[in-house]
């Protein structure tokens, strides 16, 4: 058994929902919510985020604005949209759950 | 000294160093060949990019240039595409499995049409190998220019992802990494490196910017060439239908006044009505325009593409109109056969009255002139001075008829009239011959004679035909007017009858019948001779 695997497994079901987490807060850019991931350690790269909320987006759980930025190219600003939120809401009520069951398990 | 390159990410400008633009390079190109099959994944690729000019922008150093450095940085930043799989559902992996390998032409690398860099991607080989082939047969009577038009129309151009997988097979990727690319981010920087980042050897390059200048002079002639040959294809097609509109539509006719026409070739359709079943005659009309314009369409749309050489996925329309010209010939083969079937058998009926004791002066005039039908349109056959007068309000058609004299031993005079028609059968056709109906009456010493023949109402134009034989005694002096020298249509015809049967008949050369009118002539043996104002009993 790969443990690496294993952990990236656990990983890739969590992401998206941290991702909405993130923007439930506030409107973000890619960076910031690339910098909160990481410091949580769910991620390793930014690559693995952009192709994540482009799905998203596409999905219609986010919408997203242009600003001008100091440091190169405009910036896509990223929020939830209404399905977004309800998709969350969902999200955060099976997290709940999961957690729970998990619980259950290890304290018996 | 290092080499720097300018290029452009996200619409920003960078210089970067030599060995840092190839690793950018390949970088970029392994992210767009992740996403390349991943719906959406142009975006998330544009959005990569201007992450990966954030970075650079952050980056750069005192001189500005990117270094080797600052893209491994990045790429540490961002990951490696692989890297990025970890959250990806399996199913979004995209695969390449054994590549299936086909000739191509290629556009990457190209000097006239990319067809020797085609075979080389093809077989292997360094193109530069088929240049020379190509050049050295085109010293043998221009075969190797020939095979490579040939090739240049036959091969067709890797203009696609798909197809550059194809044309380079399984080498695709080692290829794709050296040849310049046409798409991607470093658009600017592509076409000052192809030249150096060929994968052909120091000679080979030198050939290939020989080649190159030849190419491009090769290339122009060509286009010049292909120029010329479009505009008169557009031209052709423009001026052919604006001589059909012209003629068939505005019914001008004179805007062409050559001899190729007859002008009333305009009625040629409404003709037509008279001709075939009334019911056919608009599918006559319509299949008959379909099939010349639908060349003349090609014509066109063939220049504009020579003309401005563009590439347009036409191959299924130029089928289908290829496919529906067929048809629409087909289809009119058909309805000709069937209406010709009514023109299969002729027949001819003839009815005679006989003038004893002729005068001997005959007045021959005529009496129903076709300038008082007020017809509407007139048909003629372009040399044979056969017209047709259409009424269209009865839908009568009114016909000249030809006229020819005979010298006969008898004593007395006659009129001969000989009809011809055309039918389904025989029946049809005698039937139809008998009805044509044609007046004439002799009074005292003048026969009149009527300008036309009718086609009864309700009947089609069938070749129908009527010749009046006017049989009179030798030495008949004979008196045409104006009018009745046209019923001798190109030629004068004597005949010599003897026991009512032609013994002889000849053309009168030396007499043309717009010499007749308003004058006496002796009828002879060796055709007419003009005569002094004699014998005159009356008039």
């Amino acid at each position: 058994m790969d443990l690496e695997n294993t952990k990236a497994q656990m990983r890739k079901g969590i992401l998206e929902y941290c991702i909405l987490s993130v923007l439930s807060r506030n409107s973000c850019y890619a960076s910031d919510i690339i910098k909160e991931l990481k410091e949580a350690e769910v991620i390793v790269v930014e690559g693995t985020l952009y192709p994540l909320l482009t799905r998203q987006k596409n999905g219609g759980l986010l919408s997203y604005r242009w600003e001008e930025s100091q440091q190169g190219p405009p910036r896509k600003y990223y929020e939830l949209t209404e399905a977004g939120r309800s998709y969350l809401a969902d999200l955060d009520k099976s997290w709940n759950e999961l957690v729970e069951s998990v619980n259950h398990i290890r304290t018996r | 000294m290092d080499k720097t390159i300018n290029i452009n990410i996200a619409g920003t400008l960078f210089q970067i160093d030599d060995e840092a633009f190839r690793i950018l390079r390949d970088y970029l190109q392994a992210i767009n060949n992740r996403f390349r099959n991943v719906q959406g994944g142009h975006e998330t690729v544009e959005d990569i990019e201007s992450r990966i000019a954030e970075i650079f922008q952050s980056q750069r150093g005192l001189a500005g240039v990117i270094t080797k450095e600052n893209v491994e940085a990045m790429i540490s930043i961002i990951g490696k595409p692989e890297d990025f799989d970890q959250n990806e559902p399996e199913q979004e992996q995209k695969v390449y499995t054994a590549q299936r390998k086909r000739m191509y032409r290629n556009p990457d690398d190209k000097i006239i049409g990319g067809v020797c860099s085609g075979l080389g991607a093809y077989l292997e080989t360094d193109p530069v190998l088929f240049r020379i082939l190509f050049v050295l047969f085109t010293a043998f009577f221009g075969v190797g220019f020939f095979i490579y038009i040939v090739l240049w129309i036959a091969l067709p151009e890797a203009n696609t992802d798909v197809r550059k997988r194809e044309m380079f097979g399984n080498a695709y990727h080692s290829a794709i990494s050296m040849t310049k690319q046409t798409d991607g981010p470093y658009n600017s920087t592509s076409e000052q490196y192809s030249a150096s980042y060929n994968n052909t050897s120091k000679i080979g390059n030198a050939f290939n910017e020989v080649f190159r200048a030849i190419g491009r002079v090769c290339y122009i002639i060509f286009r010049i060439f292909m120029i010329i040959i479009g505009v008169l294809l557009v031209m052709t097609g423009f001026l052919a239908i604006l001589t059909l509109l012209m003629i068939f539509v505005f019914k001008l006719p004179w805007a062409f006044t050559t001899d190729a026409f007859d002008s009333t070739l305009v009625y040629l359709p409404d003709f037509l009505n008279y001709i075939v079943n009334p019911s056919v005659a608009p599918w006559i009309i319509a299949l008959t325009l379909m099939a010349i314009i639908l060349p003349l369409l090609a014509f066109i749309y063939w220049g504009v593409k020579m003309i401005f050489w563009f590439k347009a996925k036409d191959g299924i329309v130029s089928l289908a109109g290829f496919v529906l010209w067929v048809m629409v010939i087909a289809a009119l083969t058909i309805i000709l056969f069937n209406e010709g079937i009514s023109f299969s058998e002729t027949a001819r009926t003839a009815s005679q009255t006989v003038y004893p004791n002729p005068p001997d002066t005959l007045y021959v005039l005529t009496d129903k002139k076709v300038a008082d039908l007020k017809f509407d349109k007139k048909f003629s056959v372009p040399d044979d001075d056969y017209t047709v007068f259409l009424v269209d309000s009865t839908r009568n058609m009114y016909i000249s008829p030809d006229l020819q004299l005979r010298i006969t031993d008898k004593d007395n005079a006659k009129v001969e009239i000989r009809k011809r028609s055309s039918g389904r059968t025989r029946e049809d056709a005698i039937r139809k011959s008998e009805s044509l109906v044609y007046n004439y009456r002799m009074s005292h010493d003048t026969l009149y004679l009527d300008e036309y023949f009718t086609i009864p109402e309700g009947n089609k134009w069938t070749a129908d035909n009527l010749r009046i034989n006017l049989f009179v005694p030798e030495k008949t002096v004979l008196y045409f007017d104006s009018s009745t020298e046209k019923l001798f249509h190109n030629v004068i015809e004597v005949g010599w009858v003897k026991s009512d049967t032609i013994s002889s008949s000849k053309i009168d050369y030396n007499t043309e019948p717009w010499e007749l009118g308003n004058k006496f002539w002796t009828i002879t043996e060796d055709g007419l001779k003009e005569a002094e104002k004699v014998k005159t009993k009356k008039k």
